[in-house]
């Protein structure tokens, strides 16, 4: 690594929004109480596919409810995510509906002066429903004979009709794959599932309203994306874009779930128009959980390689059950084809992916974007080729990455760019090192037995390229220097608390020099900041950073050329350096004393000059989006008895290139390892087909996750960051939120079958499981 | 009909007036205003709405508040010294990266406090098995536990 002089990247610092959330001052949405607010509720259906044939809230408006149904909601079919480009956008949505088509659908609405009344109203509206039959399998919805759950969508502006409930296809093909396993020595083929899992962030999602007396409307909610909000809530309800101002507020967590506008958003829109007061909207836990979960997948996965373990040839076969609804399952497949061909070279490959409707909760992004799912199992098919071949993975493994200089797909087929920065084999061989990889012995006997396990992945920073491709990237900031030397900057750029702003402001202080204290992290709404695509895709750091980073270069030469004015010496003989004693970022002529100036004096005489005021607003798109590596090395303990599997060690290995904030990354890292051991151990959502209805009943005891008492002790987990430099990105960083997940689970197979010589295929892997295959291969003998 | 209560709040002592099934959660936010506490599921699942009764956590969104008349109610807005300073697990969380989203925040301090108050010096098994019944989805409580043994280590024995 080059040395840096950095005084706030890399530096451990506690972060801003802190105090306010040890104390209990942190607002979200769901604690905004306005003046004459009403509390909403939603009616759901309780049918997986119906038709609503009567609606009659009559009962419910005599409680002095305002309630509506779908026949009161704009009449628009709308794409919920709409961080793809508007042509290449499906839309299947309506504000409520007639046509529910999984339980939990929203059909009508209701609000009330009290959250009671608002629950006996909706206890008094009264729908006649058709029963129509519903899809509960992908493979089963896609036969000719089964009911048709949507006749037609919307492709960008054109009706589109959907045969064999299939939402989204995608083939892609590169090179001639027959010749390719022609060429092969080792062919390696097995199918692969993973599961419906629940996002379960802590915050279930809200929505408050203010209609205002101008027409227009202010809104907070849980969100990813304010700007896009506001678009289709423009959209929906015809109102012009500078009348819908959506706040920015904090976020009880998201893992992907808030990408797209929430469906309780316009709903409590509808309702506060109606109303003409304020509505909020905060759904029930149950409620929650019938409104979005973990794309699952089904990968039939075939590798093709030479003796010495070069890959020749790849193809991979996906269907996703996507539910009801189809929160843009187009790009998820190049997401999912681009994960796989951006692990390994494949001079040969095939890539062919279903998505298809059925009668369940609509499933979305969930930290990886389909990365997780095949992450696991290409990482699988890797160790069984290894043993195959009879090579150490981890050999195989560096035979075949894509590396340096090579091209990656960060967001699909249409998202290329080249890699510039890699880390991937000094965490290979580091990760191996720290958890005794090549000393680890079998030992298949005793009750309770320990294997170790690893895979690699990665994660895409953004969705930059330099061609503009299907996905909008591209972010924005205000930066404005104060007359004191301190520093406001504006971005719609959201902290899903992962530390993202913290190290924007880092970014802002380390390229004016001033101290971090005096970077302010503004509070901002639609108004007042400008475009900013989603906080999404892993690209917070570095497209938001980049854009904040360019923008701060922009105030930075008017400061400098203010100094210059002020010190008689041209911009570009000015240096600026931190001041940790004043507080100041100070300007300078070096060599010459005297000519120094503080940031603060500078902003200062600019006002009392009438020069104006220090500050810079701008766009950037970022040209590439570095993949962000990571590694994983779990052990965990497998007991023969009981079924039960323990993690009890974990190295994770993270590329993210330069570390802005050193402590929050390892909070990424941990987080990412434990939603990963829960995706390979617990976590599913599992239906009843008569009644179409969550297994769990939207309850977190019957959605388990693991606890605190379940995962690896403090002194069992390690983290180690590589030393690296993304030359692209600001003070050389990348992104690294969603890739810490991506190769838990794989890691976490190959350590039970470390552990026990048996290989599972099927994610949760639950004690029963183990223990049915513990007695067939004992059977076996 | 609405039942009149007292209640010391933070060390404040307050009269109310509740309904008799209103939960100790909501008298909380919405009447008194103390956010801090929050809904994560309302059913006893979760831990978000964690406070401290007497000094011992509750639930609170399993809590009727005319069923707590004349107790003492701590809530994470309760917990800063008299002069604004933070209370060292406060701090401890602040050091460790242990608060990500913070939506959990509030309820885990409050266990945590009230372990320590019990046993300044609690093993890691002891800490785990304390907290297992509040969920963070963000932080996989790595973070979290070093936090809370951080501060019985800093501890006088
Ligand atoms: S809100 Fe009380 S335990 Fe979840
Ligand atoms: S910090 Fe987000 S739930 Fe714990």
């Amino acid at each position: 690594m080059t040395k840096t002089h950095y005084h706030a990247i890399g530096k451990k610092t506690v972060r801003k929004d802190g105090l306010a959330k040890v104390t209990g001052q942190e607002i979200y949405t769901s604690d905004l109480f306005l003046p004459r607010m009403l509390h909403g509720r939603v009616l759901r259906s309780p049918y997986p596919h119906a038709r609503v044939k009567k609606i009659d809230t009559r009962s419910a408006e005599a409680l002095g409810a305002v309630c509506i149904t779908f026949k009161e909601v704009p009449d628009i079919t709308y794409a919920e995510r709409i961080v793809t480009i508007p042509q290449k956008t499906f839309k299947d949505r309506h504000v409520l509906t007639d046509h529910p088509r999984h339980v939990g659908e929203a059909v009508a609405a209701v609000a009330a002066e009290t959250a009671e009344l608002a629950e006996k109203a909706l206890g008094l509206i009264r729908v006649e429903y058709e029963r129509l039959p519903a899809l509960f399998d992908a493979v089963e919805a896609m036969k000719p004979e089964s009911i048709a759950l949507y006749e037609t969508i919307f492709f960008g502006q054109e009706e589109l009709r959907v045969s064999n409930n299939v939402a989204a296809t995608r083939e892609i093909i590169e090179g001639d794959i027959e010749k390719g396993f022609l060429e092969s020595e080792i062919i390696v083929e097995e199918e692969f599932r993973t599961g419906r899992v629940y996002h379960a962030q802590m915050e279930t999602k809200s929505v408050v309203c203010q209609p205002e007396a101008d027409g227009g409307i202010t809104v907070w909610t849980t969100t990813q994306t304010i700007h896009n909000v506001r678009q289709l809530l423009g959209e929906i309800f015809k109102i012009p874009l500078n009348k819908v101002n959506v706040k920015k507020i904090s976020v009880g967590g998201a893992f992907g779930s808030s990408i797209q506008m929430n469906s309780v958003v316009p709903i409590g829109v509808a309702l506060a128009l109606k109303a003409r007061r304020p509505v909020k909207i905060v759904l029930t836990r149950e409620e929650d959980m019938v409104d979005h979960c973990k794309y699952p997948s089904y990968i039939r996965l075939k590798l093709g390689a030479k003796k010495d373990g070069k890959l020749m040839a790849g193809h991979m076969r996906v269907i996703v059950d996507i539910g009801a609804h189809n929160t843009q399952a187009y790009p998820l497949l190049g997401c999912m084809a681009g994960w796989w061909v951006s692990l390994y070279r494949l001079p040969h490959l095939k890539f062919e992916g279903k998505a298809v409707y059925t009668n369940k909760v609509p499933a979305c992004a969930m930290q990886g974007f389909g990365n997780p799912q095949v992450t696991f199992a290409v990482e699988s098919l890797m160790e069984i080729l290894a043993e195959i071949l009879g090579m150490d993975s981890i050999d195989l493994r560096l035979k075949n990455y894509v590396g340096l200089g090579e091209t990656f797909w960060g967001q699909g087929p249409t998202v290329r760019s080249i890699i510039q920065s890699c880390g991937v084999e000094e965490m290979l061989l580091k990760g191996a090192e720290l958890s005794g990889w090549k000393e680890r012995k079998k030992t298949l006997e005793g009750t309770i037995r320990r294997g170790l396990g690893m895979a690699r992945g990665f994660h895409t920073s953004g969705a930059g390229a330099p061609m503009p491709g299907e996905v909008i990237d591209y972010s924005g900031s205000i930066v404005k220097i104060n007359e004191d030397g301190s520093v406001d900057f504006m971005t719609a750029l959201m902290d899903l608390g992962g530390g993202t702003l913290d190290a924007l402001a880092k970014i802002v202080a380390e390229e004016l020099k001033v101290p971090l204290e005096k970077v302010g992290i503004s509070s901002v709404d639609t108004r007042t900041t400008v475009y900013d695509v989603c906080t999404h895709a892993t690209r917070g750091i570095y497209c938001g950073g980049g854009a904040l980073h360019k923008v701060t270069a922009q105030a930075k030469s008017k400061l400098l050329e203010f100094a210059s004015r002020i010190l008689q010496a041209p911009p570009h003989a000015l240096k600026i350096e931190i001041d940790e004693e004043a507080g100041q970022g100070m300007i300078y002529v070096e060599g010459v004393p005297g000519k120094r100036i503080s940031v603060g004096e500078v902003a200062k005489t600019a006002q009392i000059n009438n020069w104006g005021t220090i500050a810079a607003v701008d766009s950037l798109r970022q040209v590439n989006c570095p993949p962000t590596f990571n590694a994983q090395f779990i052990e965990v303990e497998v007991n023969t008895e009981t079924g039960v599997i323990r993690p009890v060690r974990a190295v994770l290995c993270s590329d993210a290139g330069q570390v802005i904030n050193p402590d929050l990354a390892e909070g990424q890292l941990y987080g990412g390892l434990y939603r990963g051991l829960g995706y390979a151990l617990l976590e599913d959502t599992d239906y009843d087909k008569e009644t179409g209805e969550l297994k769990n009943r939207g309850l977190f005891t019957d959605f388990k996750m693991l606890t605190a008492e379940e995962i690896p002790r403090l002194e069992d987990i390690q983290t180690y960051f590589t030393h690296t430099r993304e030359p692209t990105g600001p003070f050389g960083a990348k992104g690294i939120g969603e890739a810490a997940l991506n190769p838990t689970a794989a890691a976490v197979v190959n350590a039970i079958y470390d552990a026990i010589g048996i290989r599972f295929t099927k994610i949760p892997v639950t004690p029963e499981m183990v223990l049915k295959a513990l007695n067939e291969k004992r059977n076996q003998g | 009909m609405k039942k009149q209560i007292a209640l010391t709040v933070n060390g404040v002592k307050r009269e109310l007036l509740v309904n008799p099934q209103d939960l100790l959660l909501n008298v909380l936010r919405e009447q008194l205003g103390l956010t801090g506490a929050k809904y994560g599921c309302g059913i006893g699942e979760c831990g978000s709405c964690t406070v401290l009764l007497d000094g011992e956590p509750i639930l609170s969104c399993m809590t009727l508040a005319v069923a707590v008349n004349g107790s003492e109610v701590t809530t994470i807005e309760g917990l800063l010294g008299s002069d604004g300073s933070l209370h060292p697990i406060q701090e401890s969380f602040l050091e460790h990266g242990a608060v990500q989203c913070g939506f959990c925040t509030p309820g885990m301090i409050l266990m945590a406090k009230n372990l320590l108050d019990k046993n300044p010096h609690p093993s890691e098994e002891e800490i785990r098995e304390h907290i297992r019944g509040n969920l963070c989805r963000c932080t996989g409580y790595t973070q979290i536990v070093q936090a809370i043994k951080e501060v019985s280590l800093t501890r006088k024995a």
